[in-house]
């Protein structure tokens, strides 16, 4: 009896691999496209330049099954995405934070209503072009970065229930980029080409702030002082904390001679404090709402990053309440900030995370 | 899939068999219609064979007839000409039309007219005591379809039309449901318009005809050479006007017997489904149905799931949602008869045709009956809410 899969396709390259090997390799393959966003309203759609799920994309995912001969179906689920993606990226840059929007995707909309999708279609597995690998250690499945150490996508995946894990397939994720590429183009692939969607999916060129401002009543974004540290002076005014990020030098809004940093965000004031460079490391901060894929053991050091784009760093992490824990770095890291993830690995192993809530320095 | 089993008969028929040899034999008649010599009149033959055999079925007289391409174009040429007077500035209009009247209609509103809404209640039935305090001198327009196409509902066109006559008021039902389904007696209706469209009864898709009652004016829409007395332009789609023909012709002695069959599957079907599948209800039972129709709703049941599932198995069956790489509103036609956002998005619609076996429908029960327990078995909540993950 053929295993059968569903295959979550974004109409871009990844994906679309992913649905042709798994025909190749003999499965029985499903390809469904999540619509989350009417791009009507934020893009220009430009022919050929689709961003993640747009109408171009929908179309791209249609044509690859099309070509591969596999049922291809597009369930709306753009109150979904609204509800647990786009409100909460609002409101967390309204509290001061900056988000990240792929994660909640990931954790409610592709590996939640997908994978109940998946069960309701009677599947076997989830497969989708994330780049991330599977293991079995000591009988327990674990996320492994991808390969392609550039592409690796495991930093958002931390939320993954563990239990769900053994139903997943991730096909691209033990090659690089070039070789997925050249996968499409052996299959005839029509986007092989098409560049990767690289920002926001549902953020236009406009960007994030005119994004969150076309959202928002005019009252909710209040300026503020702009305060300069280690002084305390206020040195310039600013049109909303949303503009700004933990470690954000450039378009502050006033003329420095020296390099200034945004160093922290207090939403409760509207303030934001800039100062320079040395103000932006620290060695510990808060996280909340972890989610474990394997257990650590006491005073375990592991590699941490903090951002996507972080190197990762050795640190530890203890309880400190409740739900609350504290993560120490050996060495102090740059810009940690708050409403990110920070990511645990045992060297390529992914073994969780949680949500950054507070840098305890300031 | 193994078989293939269709069960959408009210979105698009399959032409029948034996009309694939009349296809065939037509493509011969390639001519364009409008010219004088043999290859246009060979083509011309045909369409005035399917207008004559419109004229016989449908009781009206053959210059009444404009040829279309579609229902929707029948339904744009009917309606998109109004505008509001002094007197005339009100249009009535049911709630559970299909988009190609809703849209005209609402662009009839930003004319300037004052669009009241005819209710239809979970039922099926159309509130005429209602209808009537709708009316006024005021109405320009009343417009209710003669079959709706997700219940399978039958309206009271004839005293409808009456009462609107009776305030001066123009008539137009889309009428391209009922095909093929019901006797159409236009003189009887004394409707003003109505549209139709071939690929609802077994004919090929391109071609449908709007019915236009002698003396009523209906500007044309496409403009251009002669075609249609001036009334639409452009090369008439011979193949398809021509099967249009064949259908008429050939199928509808047959239409009562085959109505007979299909009422009696259907019903197999719904009494089935009632009795063997636990919340499970029927929408529009309570008034008349064409045959072959089937609008349930099953309680905690995503329709577009269960669309999904039966068409891996093989079946084509329709949902209540819209098609969703559109709107977010499921069925605005069920969400109009009074279903909540919850029951209209777990409705489904089966349609029966004529090529409908009842083994087919009994092993779309079988199937049908293992989806609903699967999917009620498997948990839907939230997995990610105990992990604490912010949000």
């Amino acid at each position: 009896m053929k295993k059968r899969v569903l295959v979550a396709m974004s109409g871009g390259v990844d994906s679309s691999v992913v649905a042709a090997l798994l025909k190749e390799q003999g499965y029985e393959v499903i390809g469904i496209t999540m619509q989350v966003w009417d791009y009507s309203q934020s893009c220009d759609i430009t022919p050929g330049q689709g961003t993640c799920c747009s109408s171009i994309d929908v179309q791209d995912a249609r044509n690859v099954c099309d070509l591969l001969d596999i049922p291809f179906y597009v369930m709306n689920c753009e109150s979904k995405f609204q509800a647990f993606v786009i409100d909460p990226f609002v409101n967390e840059y309204l509290e001061g934070r900056t988000p990240n929007p792929c994660v909640n995707c990931n954790t409610f909309l592709k590996f939640d209503h997908l994978f109940v999708k998946m069960k309701e279609l009677k599947c076997d597995y989830l497969a989708t072009g994330h780049y991330v690998r599977k293991t079995e250690d000591n009988g327990e499945t674990l996320l492994v970065r991808g390969r392609d150490q550039v592409k690796d996508q495991s930093y958002f995946l931390f939320t993954l229930p563990k239990e769900i894990l053994p139903h997943l397939l991730f096909p691209v994720g033990d090659m690089n980029k070039e070789e997925v590429r050249n996968h499409a183009l052996r299959f005839g692939l029509l986007n092989a080409k098409k560049r990767d969607s690289q920002e926001i999916c549902f953020v236009s060129k406009l960007g994030y702030a005119k994004f969150i401002e076309s959202r928002v009543g005019k009252d909710l974004l209040n300026s503020g002082n702009i305060i300069l540290l280690p002084e305390g002076k206020v040195i310039a005014t600013h049109n909303g904390i949303h503009n700004f990020t933990i470690g954000q030098r450039r378009g502050l809004g006033f003329e420095h001679e020296k390099p200034l940093y945004v160093v922290k965000i207090n939403p409760k004031t509207a303030e934001v404090f800039v100062g320079p460079e040395d103000l932006l490391f620290s060695k510990e901060f808060s996280v909340k709402g972890l989610n474990w894929m394997t257990s650590i053991q006491d005073g375990e050091k592991f590699t941490i990053k903090i951002r996507y784009r972080h190197g990762g760093s050795q640190g530890q992490i203890t309880k400190v309440g409740e739900n609350n824990f504290k993560v120490n770095f050996d060495e102090p890291q740059r810009a940690v900030t708050p409403g990110q993830a920070a990511v645990f690995y045992r060297g390529d192993r992914l073994l969780g995370g949680g949500w950054i809530t507070s840098n305890p320095i300031q | 899939m193994d078989t293939k089993v269709y069960l959408d008969f009210n979105s698009t028929t399959p032409i029948l068999p034996d009309m694939k040899d009349h296809v065939i034999s037509k493509l011969s008649a390639f001519g364009n219609p409008s010219s004088v010599h043999w290859a246009g009149r060979e083509a011309k033959k045909e369409i005035t064979w399917t207008r004559n055999l419109i004229s016989q079925n449908f009781n009206c007289h053959p210059l009444e007839i404009i040829f279309t391409a579609s229902g929707s174009e029948g339904n744009n040429l009917a309606l998109q000409h109004f505008s509001p007077t002094a007197e005339k500035n009100e249009i009535v209009c049911s709630m559970v039309e299909h988009p190609s009247i809703l849209k005209p209609v609402k662009f009839l509103e930003s004319k300037g007219f004052k669009v009241r809404w005819i209710p239809v209640a979970k039922d099926g039935l159309l509130d005429l005591e209602y209808f009537k305090t709708l009316l006024s001198t005021k109405t320009a327009l009343v417009v209710c379809q003669l079959v709706n196409n997700e219940t399978g509902n039958i309206f009271p066109i004839k005293k409808m039309t009456k009462l609107a006559h009776s305030v001066g008021a123009h008539f137009h039902s889309d009428m391209v449901q009922g095909l093929g389904k019901l006797r159409i007696d236009l003189a009887a209706m004394d409707v003003d318009t109505a549209s139709f469209a071939g690929h609802k009864f077994y004919s090929l898709k391109g071609a449908g005809f709007l019915y236009v009652k002698r003396g009523v004016k209906v500007p044309s829409l496409i403009l251009g050479g002669g075609q249609e007395r001036g009334r639409r332009a452009g090369t008439e789609n011979v193949l398809a006007i021509s099967s249009l023909g064949y259908a008429l012709s050939q199928y509808m002695p047959h239409f009562e017997t085959k109505r007979d069959e299909l009422t009696q599957m259907r019903d197999w079907l719904e009494n089935k489904i009632l009795e063997e599948i636990p919340g499970a209800s029927v929408n529009g039972a309570g008034a008349p149905r064409v045959a072959g129709t089937l609008n349930v709703t099953l309680a905690g049941v995503d329709g577009e799931t269960l669309l999904i599932n039966l068409d891996t198995s093989g079946f084509a069956i329709s949902s209540g949602a819209a098609c969703s790489s559109g709107t977010q509103e499921p069925s605005p036609v069920l969400r109009a008869m009074g279903l909540d956002f919850e029951e209209a998005s777990q409705s489904f619609r089966i349609s029966l045709g004529w090529p409908t076996t009842l083994s087919e429908v009994e092993s779309f029960f079988t199937t049908l009956k293992e989806s609903v327990v699967h999917v009620r078995s498997l948990s839907t909540e939230l997995t990610q809410v105990d992990q604490g993950v912010q949000f």
